[in-house]
């Protein structure tokens, strides 16, 4: 188990190191630079800029200087937009807020679409079945940026129980809304994989086996149909994890949040290169350390697999 | 101009000593309204600031919180008129090239030092530095002041800047050209005064709350990225005793419509109104609902240059396309915020301009029409022969329902194929700059309130002339307009030419469409550049 674990992680800086490189490119090559504007700057004053920068270099010795800092001082290097802030500030102010309304939509969305998923296939096709369905079809037809706008005009304006916005440090009120708009398609998902996994999994010989030896229903879903049950949603779950901190850009436009998703986005449509760099390598091992602990998880939720 | 501002300070003196008590009594001093015991002024921006750092900040919700946080050689007053701010009065030698400043002895700094000429030379000399690398350096050129230009190209050292402090309250500048608007420049950021110690002591954390002190009637007391920013009074503000508002909370709001709708409910006190909503809005909220014009055009240039089309180089194609431009319907059904429809590359709101009778502006739509299938018929094009082009715009919905409707226009009207493309904005500024377009839309804010700051677009050589329109008299009329004593009836006849030539086709010029709680009081509606001070804002007891 250590030495898998040990050898997904050495094999996780060749990926992060070739995502870095190739966003690298891909970023120089769009066109425009951070320093294009509707007033084009004067050469000498551009000059200025670029040189302060290191723009003036070439790419490959740019590209060198940056992992260079990175390794060496754990210097993201600075914002081209933001003056007084660089990319580590940005990040260190950005990402615990992402990460806190994050993880809450996770574990809100996991419990909510787990609960219903499981409260429809165990009472399959009855009321509880069709009410759990039919709300998981209407709760993933609402995207975030649809909720989004639907929360800020009930909430907000029409019933003044929460403020339209804003993070306040994170204080309840504050993250309500933006909790529910990013958790609620998940839910759908979530409770549509768990209902057809549950009731493949009842349907099972081994359910059959210990209904047969007398085992009360509770006893029978709890010890032994949810762990195979949840087996398919994690894996889907990986993924949503990381999503939830990265999709959440409209929430962060939405809720005025002060998430990351927003200055991932800001980022890239002013080119601000190190922030949009510095962000892509977080999400980047955000997504190689999610993904290991998925498939650590399997081993736990499923006895056959080993490693 | 002298002495009018020295009247005007004693004016100022006088109300001071007079209002002391009126606050107390929680009425306005002049108006005598009665005052909201909550003076916090609540207001939205669209984003994240680029910095509040005088010599630094490029963004227009930078620069707001900047003029209050600083205070230059001159102010603006609610008209856009030229008053005291840290200096007291002015004079110029008459050539025009030499401009001394007399500052007020009682300016302090927000840790209590006072503000000498010292940290004004200490800041221009900062704006031209290389090494700080400030994008708005160019600026000090624009001002003309002597050396700027060479020492941001590096050749002459930073000291040699001709800004010199005669003694602490006298400051002499001296210009390479000269320059009769030179005062209305100095109410710029970029030459706001900056505190040397501090600078030194935390570098480019300065700007921080906590770190940041600065010589405006607020300080920055808060700063939460992407979020908000507060600044509240400075007790050390010389003019304290006259600022009303006591808290000023900007808050970052990137979507328009979930602005509205906080405004709605109370949480702001001012937002703008998304394109399309105002008669709504004005219906339902008629006193809180204001549009007023502002110094911004918008229009659609044509590529003159070389490899641009050939059908463009034929100024009745051009003509024919403008005229066929139903701007009323732009104006009053797409926008709908009370933007006046352009005939003029400036706006008639720019000051010292007059617009000239442009014949297309007299004519009915139908005439309009009538004449633009004529010329284009003139031009060689028809049912059988169709003029096609590339229209591009950068992305955004209210570009969008403007550019579809040129489109159908041209279309219904002449039988025109304009293709609609649109891009992200940093490839269209790109591509607009390279000038690979046929048709391109654009728009320009005035950076002062003279003719020039439009109609320099134009001029041949100018670096923001994407169109490469190349008009001998045209460059000749804007080279003399720089040192004339009367400039207006040169821009008026530069304007006649663009009239005649079409090289863009102007649209409409801009509104500032707010909506704004009607208790807040002396907002600058007829500062055409929004040049707005919260200290000179109140809020009314509801």
């Amino acid at each position: 188990m250590l030495a898998y674990i040990i050898r997904r992680l050495l094999v996780a800086v060749p990926t992060i190191l070739l995502l870095i490189v190739a966003s690298f490119f891909l970023m120089h090559f769009a066109p425009g630079g951070p320093f294009t504007s509707e007033r084009p700057l004067p050469p000498a004053v551009l000059a200025n800029i670029e040189a302060r920068y290191g723009l003036d270099q070439p790419l490959w010795k740019q590209l060198w200087d940056y992992l260079y800092n990175i390794v060496v001082h754990f210097d993201f290097g600075p914002s081209f937009k933001f003056k007084d802030r660089d990319v580590n500030d940005i990040i260190a102010q950005g990402f615990p807020i992402s990460l806190t309304y994050g993880s809450l939509s996770f574990l809100f969305a996991t419990t909510i679409g787990v609960g219903l998923g499981i409260a429809a296939a165990i009472k399959h096709n009855s009321w509880i079945d069709y009410f759990a369905v039919g709300l998981g079809i209407a709760a993933q037809a609402l995207p975030n940026f649809i909720m989004g706008p639907i929360l800020i005009l009930t909430f907000t304006l029409w019933l003044g129980w929460l403020p339209g916005g804003g993070w306040n440090g994170g204080q309840w009120p504050y993250l309500i809304m933006p909790v529910i708009a990013l958790a609620t398609s998940y839910i759908g998902s979530i409770a549509r994989i768990t209902r057809s996994s549950m009731l493949e999994v009842l349907n099972s010989n081994f359910i059959r086996t210990a209904r047969a030896k007398g085992l009360p229903t509770r006893t029978v879903i709890w010890r032994h149909a949810l762990k195979p049950t949840l087996l398919p949603v994690v894996s889907y779950l990986g993924p949503v994890f990381v999503y939830v901190l990265t999709g959440s850009v409209f929430v962060d436009i939405y809720f005025s949040t002060g998430g990351l998703g927003q200055a991932y986005v800001g980022s890239a449509l002013s080119r601000d290169y190190a922030v949009l760099l510095g962000v892509t390598i977080l999400y980047g091992a955000l997504t190689v350390i999610v993904n290991l602990l998925t498939d650590l998880a399997y081993a736990w939720f499923d006895p056959k697999i080993r490693y | 101009m002298n002495k009018y501002i020295r009247t005007s300070l004693a004016g100022l003196l006088t109300s001071t000593m007079i209002t002391g008590a009126a606050f107390a009594a929680g009425t306005h001093p002049t108006t005598g309204e009665a005052l909201a015991d909550d003076q916090t002024f609540t207001y939205r921006i669209l984003d994240e600031h680029s910095s509040v750092d005088p010599q630094v900040v490029e963004d227009v919700s930078g620069a707001e919180i900047v003029r209050d946080l600083f205070e230059g050689l001159m102010n603006q007053d609610e008209d856009g008129n030229l008053v005291p701010g840290v200096a007291t009065s002015f004079t110029t030698n008459d050539a025009k090239d030499v401009y001394t400043f007399t500052l007020r002895d009682n300016a302090k700094w927000s840790n209590g030092d006072p503000v000498t000429a010292g940290d004004f030379v200490y800041a221009w000399k900062r704006a031209v530095d290389p090494a700080l690398s400030s994008p708005y350096a160019w600026y000090m050129e624009l001002m003309s002041i002597e050396n700027a230009s060479e020492i941001i190209a590096g050749e002459k050292p930073v000291d040699d800047l001709a800004v010199k402090a005669i003694d602490d309250h006298t400051l002499e500048v001296k210009l390479s050209a000269p320059l009769s608007y030179f005062p209305q420049m100095t109410t710029h950021a970029t030459t706001f005064p900056a505190p040397q110690k501090v600078i030194e002591e935390f570098g480019d954390a300065w700007t921080k709350p906590g770190n940041i002190v600065s010589n405006g009637a607020y300080v920055l007391t808060e700063h939460l990225p992407q979020e908000r920013s507060v600044r509240e009074r400075n007790e050390m503000y010389w003019d304290n005793d006259n600022t009303i508002i006591e808290k000023v909370v900007a808050l970052v709001i990137n979507d328009e419509n979930v602005a509205l709708t906080r405004y709605l409910a109370g949480e702001l006190d001012r937002t703008e109104v998304p394109a399309g909503q105002f008669p709504r809005l004005q219906k339902e909220h008629p006193e809180e609902a204001i549009s007023f014009p502002r110094l911004c055009n918008y229009y659609y240039t044509f590529n003159l240059s070389e490899g641009g089309p050939e059908a463009f180089k034929d100024p009745n194609v051009r003509q024919a396309l403008s005229l066929a431009v139903d701007r009323k319907i732009i104006t009053e059904n797409i926008m709908a915020g009370g933007q006046p429809q352009a005939y003029t590359f400036a706006p008639e709101a720019t000051a010292g301009f007059t617009v000239p009778d442009v014949e297309m502006a007299s004519m009915s739509q139908a005439e309009r029409d009538e004449l633009a299938k004529e010329l284009l018929a003139e031009a060689g094009y028809g049912a059988d022969n169709p003029l096609s082009f590339e229209m591009v715009y950068n992305t955004s919905e209210a570009h969008k329902k403007v550019a579809v409707a040129l489109s159908q226009m041209w279309k219904q009207k002449l039988g025109v194929n304009a293709e609609l493309a649109n891009m992200e904005w940093k490839v269209f500024l790109e591509e607009r700059g390279n000038q690979n377009f046929d048709l391109a839309r654009g728009a320009w804010c005035g950076d002062y309130n003279e003719a020039s700051t439009f109609l320099d677009l134009l001029q041949s050589e100018s670096g923001y002339n994407d169109g490469k329109y190349n008009n001998a008299k045209v460059d000749e009329l804007l080279a003399s307009a720089k040192t004339a004593d009367d400039a207006a009836p040169l821009y008026t006849e530069v304007e006649r030419i663009i009239a005649q030539e079409t090289p863009v086709i102007p649209i409409y010029h801009y509104a500032g469409v707010y909506m704004m709680d009607s208790d807040v009081g002396n907002w600058p509606v007829n500062n055409v550049e929004q040049n707005w001070y919260s200290k000179n804002l109140y809020k009314t007891a509801e």
